[in-house]
């Protein structure tokens, strides 16, 4: 539906497709792997990655389109497993164990989870830049605190033996299913917001990211747009929530702590926080660092054993950041640049069609000149 | 300033801004008939650019009234005015960069539309881009629809700044420095495309090349220091010898 419909001189057709065949070869990939590869690689590396994928691709959304870093889909990512967890459990020692359908739980866990993400979304939209940052971080550390102190819906014991779905099956039933499942929503996540990304909606979204004050003086809601841009990312996350409770049976307020909240940064920054795709390859990255260094033969030797991943994992973080600001996506797309010589590259990145540029540092643009309103307030 | 006649789009009466102690607007008071074209001139720091940004609601003024239509928009913020038929362009480019020239223009078309948040593609989107492209040819980038903004020119961004305003078929347009940055041939090409403009649009244009400002207007207002000094058609503005002291005379720009 672009205009490129019309207009068949435009040169974006080639690098469109030769994403579209990258896409769909990773996705016919990740159809088959599970054939060749063990249950246990099936359960944590890949279903895993994938919806820690989807919990980072809620906040690479709300970066690379809105211009807006949020250390809160952690704990958006978390209500959805705490409402669910109370909701479907029944005999726990904490909790509501209020023994819903597993179903009914998710559409709480997730309708609770969005409108709960519209609230944050209203007060958090009122700030950009590290004040953003910083409110939605509040946020996070206000939630672990808040499951880990209130034992009437959590504890720090957190909420064990949760059921799922008998589709889903016991833990350990049918690996398979769960993966599915993940890749499944994965794919349908990403597609659905890409699309958005070329809306109405979502072209304005990335217009508020470049430049607010032109868009408010354009006829804009800034606000309530950002308000709805995190809602929606919160709707996301609680996707992922639902997908982890399944996964591990069990949340307690550490899975949304602060090293949760920084790991899901970590994964947006390494696999590339100005891309969608970034998500899954910065979680599947990050899920195999986690569960494989171990095995690194030598590691142990120099002195990185596995209490040291972190280490591991920093270091990793900062090669990439170093490397390539884009992260391992970033590091793709140069590759494909040098292998297709041409020279529109440097008038359109390949799969500028997205619409994320080098985004998130133009949130704190600002134009302390003459022709400023920022620091007003009459928005 | 009781008129609230028709004719009267824009009626600013007693505009003061304070920004802490300094004062950018000390009382000015100019009315603009519907499809008048008017110049404000000034010095650097005369207060011109506050001034359309508290007749785009970028700001409250401090003191006094702005009427759009009859309407007192004095404290509407800024997101009501394209409902008005106000568009501005800003002195320093204020774009989307991570953009293509064709959704930068979207964007400004649909923010004067409704459906700002629809998450759906349907028909209106292709009325929209068909609109996009010819405001872009408007502006001498029909043929980079497709390239992102931040790989524009200079003078580039400054045409699409233009178009961006003059996309959404404005009753008001302000243009604050249109032509700063241009080459010569270009500021010869925006005077011609400004003096095509339907005689239904009122121009109100800042501008420092007195070519331009004084081609384009049939009135002109000059500004120092937060007050209007003067105001005159070209002619008048061109002999005003207190004019020439305060400004033109230092720029050289006349003859
Ligand atoms: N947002 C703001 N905050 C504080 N002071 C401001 C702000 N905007 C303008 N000023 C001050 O108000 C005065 C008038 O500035 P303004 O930008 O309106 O002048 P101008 O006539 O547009 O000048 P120029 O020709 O340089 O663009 C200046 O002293 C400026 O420093
Ligand atoms: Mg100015």
């Amino acid at each position: 539906m672009t205009a490129a419909d019309n207009n068949a001189s435009r040169p974006r057709g080639r690098v469109v497709t030769f994403e579209r065949a990258l896409l769909v070869f990773a996705v016919a990939l990740l159809l088959v792997l599970p054939a060749f590869t063990s249950d246990f690689f099936v359960s944590f590396v890949l279903t895993q990655g994938l919806l820690l994928g989807i919990a980072a691709a809620s906040l690479i959304f709300l970066a690379a389109y809105g211009g807006m870093v949020s250390l809160a889909q952690t704990l958006l990512f978390g209500v959805s497993g705490f409402v669910i967890g109370n909701a479907v459990t029944t005999g726990g020692s904490k909790g509501l164990n209020l023994g819903l359908d597993p179903w009914l739980g998710v559409a709480l866990g997730v309708g609770i989870t969005t409108v709960l993400a519209f609230f944050l979304g209203a007060v958090a939209s009122r700030s950009t830049g590290l004040y953003f940052l910083m409110i939605t971080l509040t946020f996070g550390v206000i939630g672990f605190y808040f499951f880990g102190q209130v034992t009437t819906f959590s504890g720090f014991g957190g909420i064990n033996q949760v059921r799922a779905p008998d589709f889903v099956g016991t833990p350990g039933q049918f690996p398979e299913r769960l993966y599915f499942l993940a890749l499944a929503v994965s794919v349908i996540v990403y597609v659905v917001l890409r699309y958005i990304a070329r809306t109405p909606f979502g072209l304005s979204l990335q217009g508020i990211r470049d430049d607010h004050v032109r868009m408010s003086s354009m006829g804009y809601n800034v606000w309530v747009h950002r308000t709805l841009a995190f809602t929606l990312a919160g709707f996301v996350a609680s996707l992922a929530g639902v997908l982890f409770i399944w996964w591990n049976r069990q949340i307690d307020p550490a899975s949304i702590g602060m090293g949760e909240i920084l790991a899901l940064l970590i994964i947006a920054v390494i696999g590339g926080i100005n891309r969608l795709e970034g998500a899954w390859v910065g979680a599947i990255v990050f899920v195999m660092v986690n569960n494989y260094v171990r095995d690194v033969p030598g590691l142990n030797q120099i002195g990185l054993t596995e209490a040291r991943f972190n280490t591991i994992i920093g270091l990793i973080f900062l090669i990439i950041v170093l490397l390539s600001p884009d992260g391992f996506i970033g590091i793709g797309q140069r590759v494909v640049r040098l292998l297709t010589p041409r020279a529109w590259h440097t008038s359109q990145a390949p799969g500028s069609d997205s619409g994320s540029g080098p985004s998130v540092t133009a949130g704190s643009r600002s134009d302390s000149g003459s022709g400023s309103a920022e620091t007003t307030g009459n928005k | 300033m009781t008129t609230t006649g028709t004719a009267q789009i824009l009626q600013l009466s007693g505009i003061e801004k304070a920004f802490g102690g300094v004062h950018a607007l000390r009382g000015v008071d100019i009315d603009v008939a519907q499809g008048e074209r008017l110049a404000i001139l000034g010095p650097n720091g005369a207060g011109k650019t506050t001034l359309f940004n508290v007749i785009a609601g970028d700001f409250a003024p401090t003191v006094g009234t702005v009427r759009i239509e009859g309407r007192d928009v004095s404290t509407a913020p800024a997101r009501t005015r394209p409902d008005l038929g106000v568009a501005r362009t800003y002195q320093r480019t204020r774009l989307f960069p991570g953009l293509t020239v064709e959704d930068n223009l979207y964007v400004a078309i649909v923010g004067k539309e409704r459906g700002h948040l629809r998450i759906f593609k349907n028909k209106k989107d292709r009325v929209f881009r068909e609109r996009a492209a010819r405001a872009a040819q408007r502006v001498w980038l029909g043929t980079k629809l497709d390239t992102k903004v931040e790989s524009l020119s200079h003078g580039e961004q400054r045409q699409l700044e233009l178009g961006m305003a003059m996309s959404v078929h404005p009753s008001l347009l302000l243009l604050d420095e249109p032509a700063s940055g241009l080459s010569q041939g270009e500021r010869q090409r925006l005077t011609e495309m400004l003096l095509s403009l339907e005689e239904s649009v009122t121009l109100i244009i800042i501008e420092h090349d007195m070519d331009v400002a004084l081609s384009v207007a049939d009135r002109v207002i000059v500004m120092h220091d937060g007050s209007v000094i003067a105001e005159g058609t070209p002619d008048e503005i061109r002999a005003n010898q207190m004019v020439h002291d305060i400004y033109l005379g230092r720029t050289g720009s006349l003859e």
